[in-house]
């Protein structure tokens, strides 16, 4: 559960405000997040079902039980592209905001090497080091957001947030296929279901729900006080309006005046476990495809990563690149796994 | 088309920054893999001859004849071309009674009791037989049996060998010879020195036992029984150390503790092959999971509570002849800030003695790195009157932060090592004095900023009120790390260390149990007893993450727990 609410957590927080607002252009992007959530929520729920059609076996395994041999190699191969092209993304978005507010003047090589390091040092430890990692993070990150997130409500003002529906449905609707790019994360659901015990197995779809609502609740919360604060046009003109939301206020007398920096540990932290999840699960695919042992593939992804990191020009070929990784996911997880689940229903009752 | 793709083309120095990407951890696992395999074999290496030398010990052994013969003459002679050279070595020889049958007897000087042997072994061989006449004595059988009874010692053993009364006669046996007797008779005549049982040095408690171990091991494990009555608590004997053989005992309380658990600790501890133990600290390190980690697996105590409340959790306990140190086994990272004084005070001091602990833990760790990093980096993010007087003050310093914190830091852990070597009287003194008188002096030199020796200073406090001595030392080690990667990074170098500790610390084991539960994985029963300790009436049940057979603490829930635990053992 952990896994997910972390992997969900991650640049979605920083960008997600003025990605959605672009597109609805109302108030009402809160809305549309909730609305995004629950989507995120139906695929979910797909994935684990199709994950408990085959309870011992990892997504790579079965998908060729389902759709044959070559098909189901073309689609692990898809997928492990997916993860480790996200994971290159994360990096490359973390080495952007950090030179941008911590580090300025730092080159980016230097930033992301030593990120990519430590990420590798972790998952050579295995999915359970994964897990424990991200169960130590996780309370963390929320005690820091949300004391961060309420102490931003002295700037809040509830004009900003009004009318409700004042534009009627549609923008709202608009909304929603940005907003559920930001809940991208269940899909890791192909694969855990394998690493659950047993007993829990039976559990995943609650696991899934919950999952999913955590984040969920961070984004409403996000979007709400970044809108009540900078309004509707203060969040389109800023290309990270969390951040500047912490920036625009000062409370002083305390030891910190400014709290960029709360959000900003809180969120490296959550794009490592984005990054070391979706790194771990293209190397586990890697290996389970080629059936050897996953070090190769471990030290082999790396440098393909920090190519990959590197690629894009400048921030807006990232976000770009960040919405064409989205689409992909929508197909590779969205219809996908339906598709998957039917054909899987289907040969299981001729069986 | 094409010519869009080819701008996106990285740079040749992008794919040469890719591959040391590649190789520079690659290099490091291979260092570390060649480490730990070079390690392995030797290890296999080793006890290969180890068998071989035992083989060929029992083969020497089967050929030349060890037994006594059974003559006098020749077997005290023997005895003599054995221990002779030794000049602590006594022999003393003497006639039964008024007979003439001889006898003599071998000790050593100091380890065996003198009044023993002068009152219940010369005394009664010699004047209780005084009116016996020799033939009483010369059927053969009869002789030992007398001579058993008639000596009143608590233990006393027959031996047949050579060796074997050698090696009993160094560890402070009596041996009697006696003209007509086939065997040797040792009488266990023990007494080495020891001292007195005092409070220990290094964990001293305001409230609780003022009782620590001593360097005898029969000393040790009485004060484990003086606890209270229990038939549970098994005290195994081992023997470790290849030419010097030394005692060793495993305690654990036998239906608490999971068996998994004793068995791993004696295979590891059979595992060792070393000459000579002189400590526990040569088990502890011997017997560790991971011995790059700079965290300890393995924590040491001089207190009986603390020793005897771990084996009530279900950990086992190993203690060493010769040392007041006794190891518990497994460790978690929580252990290690906590205080058995935790226990004996009431729920809420003690709870926030705790958190003060874990805050000083925290401060010991991060606060010079977060001073290098706001100074050199992120001046904005503190409150402008502080920066602008961190800035003042730090105007005449011509170093930057690091190398300003470093002077300090080093000053301050040599006067800390030097403390410890002084004597007694001088060392707090000669402390306090060097401390102040440095940092005083470095400020007004224009070496450090003021603020940086309160930093110093805070930190320095902080790695004191760790109850652990080891994981203050590892806190203050790993704080240089933090200090160099703020240096390079800032604050994003902090967080990287922080995630690079908690990758370590997640894949950590002790003995099987991940080090740092019962953090994670989330066990809300075990948090109890965390970072805050509940009221004593709340804590029911054992730590889970040990697996203890038996789980709970108090009586109320017992019959409904016990069920369910069977089950969940059958699962």
């Amino acid at each position: 559960m952990v896994i997910i609410i972390n992997y969900i957590l991650a640049t979605g927080i920083l960008t997600l405000p003025r990605a959605s607002v672009e597109k609805v252009k109302t108030p009402d992007v809160w809305i549309s997040v909730f609305l995004g959530g629950i989507v995120a929520m139906i695929a979910g729920v797909i994935i684990v079902k199709l994950s408990q059609q085959y309870p011992d076996k990892t997504f790579y395994q079965y998908n060729q039980d389902i759709v044959g041999k070559w098909l189901g190699w073309l689609i692990s191969l898809f997928v492990i592209v997916y993860f480790f092209t996200i994971s290159a993304f994360e990096v490359r978005i973390m080495a952007e905001v950090t030179s941008l507010f911590l580090l300025e003047g730092t080159p980016t090589w230097a930033i992301i090497l030593p990120f990519l390091w430590v990420g590798l040092y972790l998952i050579s430890g295995g999915i359970n080091s994964i897990g424990r990692l991200f169960e130590i993070i996780f309370p963390i990150t929320f005690v820091i957001f949300l004391l961060v997130a309420f102490l931003s409500i002295g700037i809040f003002e509830i004009d900003n947030l009004r009318p409700v529906l004042g534009l009627g449905v549609m923008p709202m609707l608009k909304g929603i296929k940005t907003a559920t790019l930001a809940f991208l994360g269940p899909e890791i659901m192909l694969l855990l279901v394998a690493f659950m015990y047993p007993s829990d197995k039976k559990k995943a779809v609650k696991v899934v729900l919950v999952g999913i609502a955590i984040p969920l609740l961070f984004y409403v919360i996000t979007v709400v006080m970044v809108i009540g604060a900078l309004s509707i046009e203060g969040v389109m003109t800023r290309t990270w309006p969390t951040i500047e939301l912490m920036r625009s206020f000062e409370i002083p007398g305390l030891i910190f005046e400014r709290f960029e920096s709360f959000l900003l540990v809180i969120w490296i932290m959550q794009i490592f476990a984005t990054f070391t999840i979706t790194y771990y699960a293209a190397a586990l695919g890697l290996a389970q495809l080629f059936k050897k042992s996953m070090h190769p593939f471990l030290y082999g992804l790396l440098p393909i990563i920090y190519i990959i990191a590197m690629t894009p020009k400048n921030i807006n070929d990232l976000f770009k690149f960040g919405d064409n990784i989205g689409h992909a996911a929508l197909f590779l997880f969205g219809a996908l796994p339906i598709t998957l689940l039917l054909i899987s229903k289907l040969k299981g009752n001729k069986a | 088309m094409w010519e869009n793709l080819i701008s996106y083309m990285p740079h040749w120095q992008v794919f040469m920054q890719g591959f040391v990407a590649f190789i520079i951890p690659f290099l490091i696992f291979k260092l570390f893999n060649g480490l730990l395999l070079e390690k392995k074999k030797n290890g296999k290496i080793e006890m290969k001859e180890y068998t071989n030398q035992q083989e060929s010990d029992q083969q020497f052994s089967q050929e030349t004849v060890d037994q006594f013969i059974g003559d006098f003459n020749k077997d005290f002679e023997r005895m003599k071309k054995e221990l002779g050279h030794n000049w602590d070595v006594h022999f003393r020889e003497f006639q039964i009674g008024a007979t003439d049958i001889r006898a003599a007897i071998i000790f050593l000087d100091g380890l065996a009791d003198t009044e023993q042997i002068n009152k219940h072994i010369l005394n009664s061989i010699m004047e209780r037989f005084s009116n016996t006449s020799a033939s009483f004595f010369t059927e053969g059988d009869k002789l030992q049996s007398i001579m058993k009874n008639n000596i009143s010692i608590r233990d006393v053993l027959e031996e047949s060998t050579v060796q074997g009364t050698v090696g009993k006669v160094l560890t402070g046996y009596t041996a009697l010879f006696v003209d007509g007797m086939p065997n040797a008779l040792m009488l266990c005549t023990i007494n080495g020195k020891t001292r007195n049982i005092e409070e220990p040095i290094s964990e001293a408690v305001v409230r609780g036992p003022r009782v620590g171990f001593t360097e005898k091991l029969s000393d040790n494990t009485a004060l484990l029984r003086q606890q209270g009555e229990n038939q549970q608590l098994s005290i195994l004997q081992m023997e470790v150390g290849k030419r010097v053989k030394k005692r060793l005992v495993i305690a654990y309380m036998d239906e608490i503790v999971d068996p998994e658990l004793v068995e791993e600790v004696k295979k590891r501890i059979q595992k060792i092959d070393l000459d000579n133990l002189l400590e526990s600290g040569y088990i502890e390190q011997l017997i560790e999971d991971n011995y790059l980690s700079p965290f300890t697996q393995v924590q040491n105590t001089e207190r009986p509570d603390r020793v005897y409340g771990a084996l009530m959790e279900g950990r086992v306990a190993i203690l060493l002849d010769g040392t007041p140190f006794a190891l518990i086994v497994p460790v978690t990272i929580n252990m290690l800030l906590q205080s058995p004084e935790d226990y004996y005070e009431r729920w809420l001091p003690s709870s926030l003695i705790r958190l003060l602990r874990y805050l000083a833990a925290g401060i010991t760790l991060f606060a010079p790195s977060l001073y290098i990093a706001f100074v050199s980096f992120h001046q904005g993010l503190i409150p402008t009157k502080l920066a602008l007087s961190m800035m003042a003050t730090r105007e005449g310093v011509p170093f930057p932060a690091l190398i300003e914190a470093l002077i300090m830091e080093v000053a301050i852990e040599i006067l800390r090592e030097a403390g410890l070597r002084l004597p007694k009287p001088i060392g707090p003194t000669m402390g306090i004095v060097g401390g102040l008188v440095i940092g005083e002096a470095a400020v007004q030199a224009g070496i450090v900023s003021p603020i940086m020796v309160i930093v110093v200073a805070l930190t320095a406090i902080s790695s004191f009120a760790i109850p652990q001595y080891n994981a203050g030392i590892t806190l203050r080690m790993l704080r240089f790390v933090a200090m160099i990667s703020a240096a390079l990074f800032g604050l994003y170098g902090i967080i990287l260390f922080f995630l690079f500790l908690c990758s370590h610390l997640v894949k950590l084991k002790s003995f099987g149990v991940p080090y740092v539960s019962p953090t994670v994985p989330y066990r809300v029963g075990d948090w109890k007893d965390f970072m805050v300790r509940m009221p004593l009436m709340t804590m029911k049940r054992r730590p889970k993450l040990l697996q203890p057979k038996d789980s709970v603490r108090k009586g109320e829930i017992r019959g409904k727990e016990n069920y369910s635990h069977d089950h969940q053992s059958k699962r």
